[in-house]
C-alpha cells in the first residue's frame, strides 16, 4: 500500500491509491472542477461572438487559477489599449500543454472522465474563435471611426461659429490689429490637427471649452508672463514661509508708533463687540459713555453753611475750580474725574 | 491704469495696509499699469469700488517695486490679485492650480462682486478658504510651472 499524498485534498493516505476512489476525494474534485468549469462556461460564449472592449487596468488584469498546469493564467486577453474578454482562458485551454496536462490530471485524480472534454478547447472552436474576434475586432474600430469623424465634424462647426464671431469683431477694428488676429487663428488650427489624433474623451470638453474662451479671453494667452520668481534659500507662499509682512527687520521703530493705539482701538472693539451680544432693552444701553460732564453736574456745589443764591456759590464753586485746573496744569497732573 | 484706485509703491506700505486694513477684504492688485490685461482688471477694479467700498479696500501694486512681495507669491503671471482679511491671506479656490491668487481679469463686474462677497462671508465665519463663485469658464487659463518646490 505505501503512503500516498494526495495534493488535491492536501493530505497523505495510508491506504495508497485507494483514498483516490474515496467519496470526499471525489466530492472535492467535483467541486473544484465546477469552479472552473463556470468560467469555461462563460468563456465558451465567447466562441461565438468575441467581445473586445477599451481596456481597463483594474478588471482586465485579472488571473485564474488552471488545475491541471498548476499555474496562474491571464483570463483576458489585452493588446495596447483594447481587451479580449476571456481570450485568455480561451488561448490557454486551446495549447497543446494544457491537453497534455489534461489528460495527466484527470488519469492521477481519477476524475470523471465523460466531463474531461469540457475543460478543453477543440483547435477548430479556437478557429471559430479567432475568426469572430476579427469580426468584433473591425466593428470596434468602426465605432471608434464613426465617433472621431463626430467630434471632428463637432470641432469644425465650433471653429466655423468662432471665426464667424471674430470676424464681426475685427470689423470695426484698425488694421494693425490684424495681425494680432491672423496669428490668433494660426495656433487654434495647429491645435486642431493634434487634437483629432488624441482619444475621444479629451476631445468632449476641450472642444466645447475652445469656442467661449476665445471670444472674450483674446489676451489669454497674452497673459504677460514676467518670469520664473527665482527664490532659492527663502521660500514662498506655497511653501509656506514667513509673510513679508510679518518680518519686522528695519521697521521696528516706526512701526511701534503705529501699533500703540491701534492695539488700543481693537480692544475697544472687542469690547463694543461683546456689548452687541447684550439685550438691547436693558437698562442704560444708550448710555453715552463719551459725553463729557462737566463738574457742575451736581445742583448743589457743597456750600453748606452759606446763606445767599444758588448762583453766588456757582460762582464761588466756579472760581475755586478754574484756580485748582490752573495749578494743576502746572504741576503735571491729571484733574479728578467725576464720572461713574 | 486707474486714477480712482490708490497705488502702493514700497514694501512698508504694503505691509501698512495689509496690518491696518481691519473688517474689510483688502485687495491687492500686483501688476503693471501699461499692461493690456491690467488695464482692464483696473477698469473693473476702479468702477466697482464705490459699491464694494464697505466690504473691500482695493489697491494696486507694481510689480517691480516690491520684489520682496513678488517673490513671495510667486507672481508669474500678471495682474494677479491677492486677497487678505484682517491681516490673514485668503485663500480661493478657483478651479485653477493655484489657490493664492487670482491670475488674470474678471470677465464682468458682476463676478468680482461675487468673489468679494463670498470671500467676505467666508472671512466673516472665520474660513480661511473660500470656493470662488464665479464660472470656471469665465476664469481665465494659465500654466502653472513649478520650479522644484
Amino acid at each position: 500500500m505505501g503512503l500516498f499524498y494526495c495534493p488535491l485534498c492536501r493530505l497523505t493516505a495510508f491506504t495508497g491509491r485507494r483514498h483516490l476512489y474515496s467519496s470526499s476525494h471525489q466530492q472535492r474534485l467535483r467541486e473544484v472542477l465546477g469552479r472552473l468549469q463556470a468560467k469555461v462556461q462563460l468563456a465558451r460564449k465567447m466562441i461565438k461572438n468575441a467581445v473586445v472592449v477599451k481596456y481597463e487596468v483594474g478588471e482586465h488584469e485579472q488571473l485564474f487559477w488552471c488545475l491541471c498546469c498548476k499555474q496562474e493564467v491571464k483570463r483576458h486577453l489585452s493588446h495596447g489599449s483594447l481587451t479580449v474578454l476571456h481570450g485568455g482562458l480561451l488561448q490557454h485551454m486551446a495549447s497543446l500543454e494544457h491537453k497534455k496536462e489534461a489528460n495527466k490530471f484527470w488519469w492521477e485524480n481519477k476524475a470523471d472522465a465523460k466531463i474531461k472534454q469540457q475543460f478543453l478547447i477543440s483547435p477548430e472552436d479556437y478557429e471559430r474563435f479567432k475568426s469572430s474576434l476579427v469580426k468584433a475586432l473591425d466593428a470596434y474600430e468602426e465605432k471608434e471611426d464613426e465617433v472621431i469623424k463626430e467630434m471632428a465634424s463637432h470641432i469644425r462647426e465650433v471653429e466655423q461659429s468662432r471665426q464667424e464671431v471674430l470676424h464681426a469683431v475685427l470689423e470695426p477694428q484698425t488694421g494693425t490689429e490684424f495681425c494680432d488676429e491672423s496669428s490668433a487663428f494660426s495656433t487654434p488650427g495647429g491645435r486642431k490637427s493634434d487634437i483629432t489624433i488624441i482619444t475621444e474623451e479629451q476631445l468632449g470638453p476641450s472642444a466645447i471649452q475652445i469656442t467661449p474662451d476665445l471670444d472674450w479671453m483674446e489676451g489669454n494667452h497674452a497673459l504677460t508672463f514676467i518670469g520664473h520668481q527665482e527664490s532659492e534659500g527663502k521660500g514662498n507662499v506655497h511653501t509656506g514661509a514667513k509673510p513679508p509682512w510679518l518680518m519686522q527687520d528695519e521697521e521696528e521703530f516706526e512701526s511701534k508708533q503705529q501699533i500703540g493705539p491701534s492695539y488700543e482701538e481693537f480692544l475697544k472693539e472687542k469690547e463694543k463687540q461683546k456689548l452687541k451680544k447684550l439685550p438691547a432693552d436693558r437698562v442704560g444701553a444708550n448710555f453715552d459713555h463719551t459725553s463729557q460732564t462737566g463738574e457742575g453736574w451736581l445742583p448743589s456745589f457743597g456750600r453748606v453753611w452759606n446763606q445767599g443764591r444758588r448762583w453766588q456759590s456757582r460762582h464761588q464753586f466756579k472760581a475755586e475750580s478754574g484756580k485748582e485746573r490752573v495749578s494743576q496744569r502746572k504741576t503735571g497732573k491729571r484733574p479728578k474725574s467725576e464720572l461713574q | 491704469m486707474s486714477f480712482l484706485l490708490s497705488k502702493l509703491t514700497s514694501k512698508k506700505e504694503v505691509d501698512q495696509a495689509i496690518k491696518s486694513v481691519a473688517e474689510k477684504v483688502l485687495v491687492l492688485r500686483f501688476g503693471k499699469d501699461n499692461d493690456p490685461v491690467c488695464l482692464q482688471l483696473d477698469d473693473i477694479l476702479a468702477k466697482t469700488s464705490h459699491d464694494l467700498s464697505k466690504m473691500a479696500a482695493i489697491y494696486l501694486v507694481d510689480v517691480n517695486k516690491v520684489p520682496v512681495y513678488t517673490q513671495y507669491f510667486d507672481i508669474s503671471y500678471i495682474p494677479s490679485t491677492v486677497f487678505f482679511f484682517n491681516g490673514q491671506h485668503m485663500k480661493v479656490d478657483y478651479g485653477s492650480p493655484d489657490h493664492t491668487k487670482f491670475v488674470g481679469s474678471f470677465k464682468t463686474k458682476q463676478d468680482f462682486i461675487d468673489l468679494i462677497e463670498v470671500i467676505y462671508r467666508g472671512a466673516m465665519r472665520g474660513k480661511l478658504i473660500v470656493r470662488s463663485p464665479i464660472d470656471p469658464k469665465n476664469v481665465p487659463k494659465y500654466d502653472l510651472l513649478y520650479q522644484g518646490i
